[in-house]
């Protein structure tokens, strides 16, 4: 500041000279003035900037890479590699996340796998007391439409709503699959995966 | 010599007739699974996959009741309802019977226990309710806007009189650091205002083209009143002061907290992010996809049925000519 200050000092100096020397009229002297005014402001704000670039460097220091630890994002951006190869068997297994409906003699069961566990992720069956309690029987065809709404608001909850669901061929057209692909789907769960993106898509 | 009996060995080949049938497709798929899922003496790629670590159980113990009486209980409630056909569905139950083991199953495959405490997990018995405004709440994996958390979320949860609670959010990034964006101790029973707010709420800010983050909330239930002044950062301040260790600043108060709530949360990048960017914290960071680097099996001197271009594949610094063949 106290440097400005004299530079402002000498700048005012220069110019009071030069106005006396050319005998400069009131208005040339006023546009004189303005403009050194304007070029010490300048000089002002780029010092002011100079010092305030430390403060604002210590948050820039970013990894030039950066590494998404969340095993769910290659996934979700269709960049994660499906398990291709198995056209020769069924069911094939090139998906990131299967559905497997199954039906015993007395519950119905529904469980989304994906494809590295064993485990399944998200299941819901009428042997949880929560839906047996609900129930009046639990292996009829509105057992398997509650078990498929219960599985979708899970799933949505869960941030998992695209997958892959192979029926038993034989078995898809019975009432009870029907009425549990379509509550799956009437609550937004779509039963296909998207296309996994390569070099150029 | 094998070192172990060789699958399908006590099967008579000669004498197929006498062999037991299976009637059925399910029979044999079920039997197919356990067979696949079974452990075995060869080698298989499951067991050349590196098994996670033998975990440790942090959290509370789940409280069962006498399982006779709970079934005799369930078995009369089953009675009455077979009789009375026209029942409404209501899930409210699983919150507190199977919700906890859902939670950690999918707390699991998002790999959250591995990133926060390397070696130990946790069952999320108290169900923690948070919502940002009346449409969006957080779940176990839910997918968000930055826009829609962009203000602090309400968060409910049920506690007794006189308890006292912790509440994390961390978004874990780099290896071994998590940046914890909002964080409130000694929190009295129900109400999440009067706690000591210990940092300031932050809106998450994934970067431009990384993808998906998780935003992880930790309720921990306290013994006492722990002293926080050592944690506590005041209001403006870099991102350098926010990034911490989960499982050091946990060792610490190990003995007077147990985490017993868990919730989390996804979110891509969103034009709110660079707001967030520029007017808290620097220049906003965009970037790209790197893909791994084709794989090509080591070269052979005499390469059978292979065309002229497997040359190309394995010249130093050069392009390839054809694509990626």
């Amino acid at each position: 500041m106290q440097q400005l200050i004299m530079r402002a000092v000498a700048v005012l100096y220069v110019v009071s000279i030069i106005a006396v020397n050319c005998r400069l009229n009131k208005n040339d002297y006023l546009v004189c003035m303005f403009i050194v005014f304007v070029l010490l402001s300048a000089r002002c704000v780029s010092q002011a900037a100079s010092k305030a670039e430390p403060a604002v460097e210590e948050n820039e220091a970013v990894n030039p890479t950066f590494v998404n630890r969340n095993p769910r994002n290659l996934e979700q951006m269709s960049l994660a590699v499906k398990d291709r190869g198995w056209k020769t068997i069924w069911p094939h297994k090139e998906f990131y996340h299967r559905l497997v409906f199954s039906r015993t003699q007395h519950h119905v069961t529904a469980e989304v796998f994906s494809s590295s566990s064993l485990d399944p992720v998200l299941t819901c069956s009428t042997k949880e007391w929560a839906l047996k309690r609900e129930l009046p029987s639990t292996n009829c065809v509105a057992a398997c439409q509650a078990v498929g709404e219960v599985l979708a608001q899970r799933c949505k909850q869960a941030g998992i709503t695209r997958m892959v669901y192979r029926a038993i061929p034989w078995s898809y057209r019975s009432d009870a699959v029907q009425s549990f692909r379509k509550s799956m789907k009437d609550r937004g769960i779509i039963l296909s995966e998207p296309r996994r993106k390569y070099i150029g898509t | 010599l094998a070192p172990g009996p060789l699958p399908n060995q006590d099967i008579d080949v000669k004498n197929l007739e006498s062999l037991e049938k299976y009637h059925s497709y399910k029979r044999y798929f079920r039997q197919a699974q356990e067979a696949h899922n079974k452990p075995v003496w060869w080698h298989t790629y499951r067991k050349y996959v590196e098994k996670a670590n033998p975990q440790v159980d942090i959290g509370f113990p789940l409280e069962q009741p006498n399982r006779t009486k709970q079934v005799k209980e369930r078995k009369q409630v089953m009675k009455e309802n077979k009789k009375n056909m026209e029942l409404e569905r209501a899930a409210r139950l699983w919150e507190q019977t199977s919700g906890p083991h859902h939670i950690r199953r999918l707390a699991e495959h998002y790999g959250i226990y591995k990133d926060l405490f390397p070696n130990a997990f946790f069952l999320p018995i108290i169900p923690l309710k948070v919502h940002y405004g009346q449409n969006s709440s957080v779940h176990y994996g839910n997918i968000l806007t930055p826009t829609e958390a962009e203000t602090a979320p309400q968060i409910s949860f049920e506690a007794e009189e006189g308890t006292l609670w912790t509440l994390l959010l961390t978004e874990h990034l780099l290896d071994g650091e998590a940046e914890y964006v909002h964080w409130m101790g000694n929190i009295p029973a129900g109400a999440v205002q009067s706690g000591d707010e210990l940092c300031h709420y932050l809106p998450p800010f994934p970067p431009r083209g990384t993808g998906f983050h998780r935003y992880i909330f930790v309720l921990f239930k306290q013994n006492g009143p722990i002293d926080f002044r050592d944690n506590a950062r005041p209001s403006p301040h870099s991102l350098e002061e926010r990034t911490f260790k989960t499982v050091e600043w946990y060792k610490k108060h190990q003995e007077h907290m147990t985490p017993a709530g868990l919730a989390f949360f996804q979110s891509q990048w969103d034009a709110s992010v660079t707001h967030t960017f520029h007017h808290t914290l620097m220049k906003e960071p965009v970037f790209e996809f790197i893909r791994p680097p084709v794989y090509h099996p080591p070269q052979v001197k005499f390469p059978h049925r292979q065309p002229l271009r497997y040359l190309d594949r394995y010249r130093d610094g050069q392009p390839h000519t054809y694509g990626i063949y």
